[in-house]
């Protein structure tokens, strides 16, 4: 398996795409709430439509204080684009559980859903485009010689495994609130606490369980 | 630059560019994962370190804000739930994807048990745990 990056050039690689999107899109890079996002797609319609009809209804208040203002010639009582605690409110309201009880920061509203969805099918792409471009590409029904050597031969029981596997991912990142992306380098990376928690506690679980797997299992 | 538009073009950036990268260095091997978990072999590790770094590193001299984030209860248990999932499946949520991607089919049960986790963990969160979850990707 010599044919893999050397660990510089996949630094540098994991670095980019973080840092590109971060500075372009000013949210965190996190997979496992994309997951999250696409497979409750219809209350995140839900949401996205009440939060666009609130924009709506905000600018149609601002342009009817402001033909008020002009009809009694007032001045409107507060400029709401600054209008920023009760801004903040009803995107912590709308945008589910949020960790900002008083936070200093206003709330971005989370990605749009639909490029959530693109997110994870990119990912498909560029794995693909690497498979082929380095000559990995291979239909197969196992998942490789270091699975049959580490974790069974028998098919039935790998197809146990993988599955009860991604239920411990699935539901240990959620719970945890990210993932290697979320928490690993998108939250380590700015140096979040919580995520250097999370990332050292799962990184330490997957040790002791490949410890296990290697020399006792 | 926060329109849709631009989130979109950027979401997909983020994911080809991921993907690739994510391929190439091997983390959907999971002989070589299995040798970055038990220290056998630190490519992986410092591929994964070194990313942490220069992001740190950018995002002081870019003066990236912080997010605020509170520990709460859930975030130790799932980490270790994640982990343990991690080690003895190969996947990560964005790994099982390239695996799929590279020919290895069996990757789609991987796949299968981490929607099923999620939509669990939402149905018991709602049920049982009451956590204010979400801090990733907002």
């Amino acid at each position: 398996m010599s044919n893999y990056w050397p660990w510089w050039a996949g630094a540098i690689g994991l670095a980019l795409a973080t840092i590109n999107y971060t500075l372009t899109t000013g949210r965190s890079l996190g997979v496992s709430s994309a997951w999250d996002r696409v497979l409750h797609w219809r209350a995140e319609r839900r949401r996205e439509r009440l939060d666009a009809q609130f924009i709506d209804e905000r600018a149609l208040a601002n342009a009817l204080a402001a033909a008020t203002a002009e009809q009694f010639g007032t001045r409107p009582a507060a400029p709401t684009p600054d209008a920023a605690p009760g801004d903040a409110q009803a995107h912590g309201q709308n945008g589910g559980p949020t960790a900002g009880e008083s936070a200093p920061v206003p709330t971005l509203r989370p990605a749009p859903l639909v490029t959530q969805a693109a997110l994870l099918l990119s990912i498909f792409l560029g794995g693909w485009v690497a498979a082929v471009t380095a000559g990995r590409f291979e239909l197969r029904f196992d998942m490789g010689d270091g699975f049959r050597e580490l974790v069974t031969d028998n098919p039935a029981v790998m197809i146990g495994v993988l599955f009860v596997g991604g239920v411990l991912v699935g539901f240990g990142t959620r719970l945890a609130g990210g993932c290697s992306s979320g928490h690993g380098l998108s939250g380590c990376g700015r140096l979040r606490p919580v995520s250097i928690l999370a990332t050292a506690v799962f990184f330490g679980a997957a040790v002791l369980m490949s410890f296990l797997l290697w020399k006792v299992i | 630059m926060h329109t849709r538009g631009a989130v979109l073009v950027a979401n997909i950036i983020a994911g080809l560019a991921l993907g690739y990268t994510v391929a190439n260095i091997g983390f959907g091997d999971y002989a070589e994962l299995n040798r970055m978990f038990t220290f056998q072999d630190l490519r992986m590790l410092l591929a994964f370190a070194g990313a942490v770094v220069i992001i740190v590193v950018v995002f002081a001299l870019v003066g990236v804000r912080r997010i605020p984030g509170r520990i709460h209860a859930g975030v130790i248990p799932g980490a270790v739930l994640f982990g343990t999932g991690w080690a003895i499946s190969g996947g990560c949520p964005a790994i099982p994807i390239t695996q799929v991607a590279s020919g290895y089919l069996p990757a789609l049960v991987t796949i299968a048990g981490i929607i099923t986790g999620i939509r669990l963990c939402g149905w018991a969160n709602a049920r049982y745990f009451h956590l204010d979850r979400g801090s990733c990707g907002l």
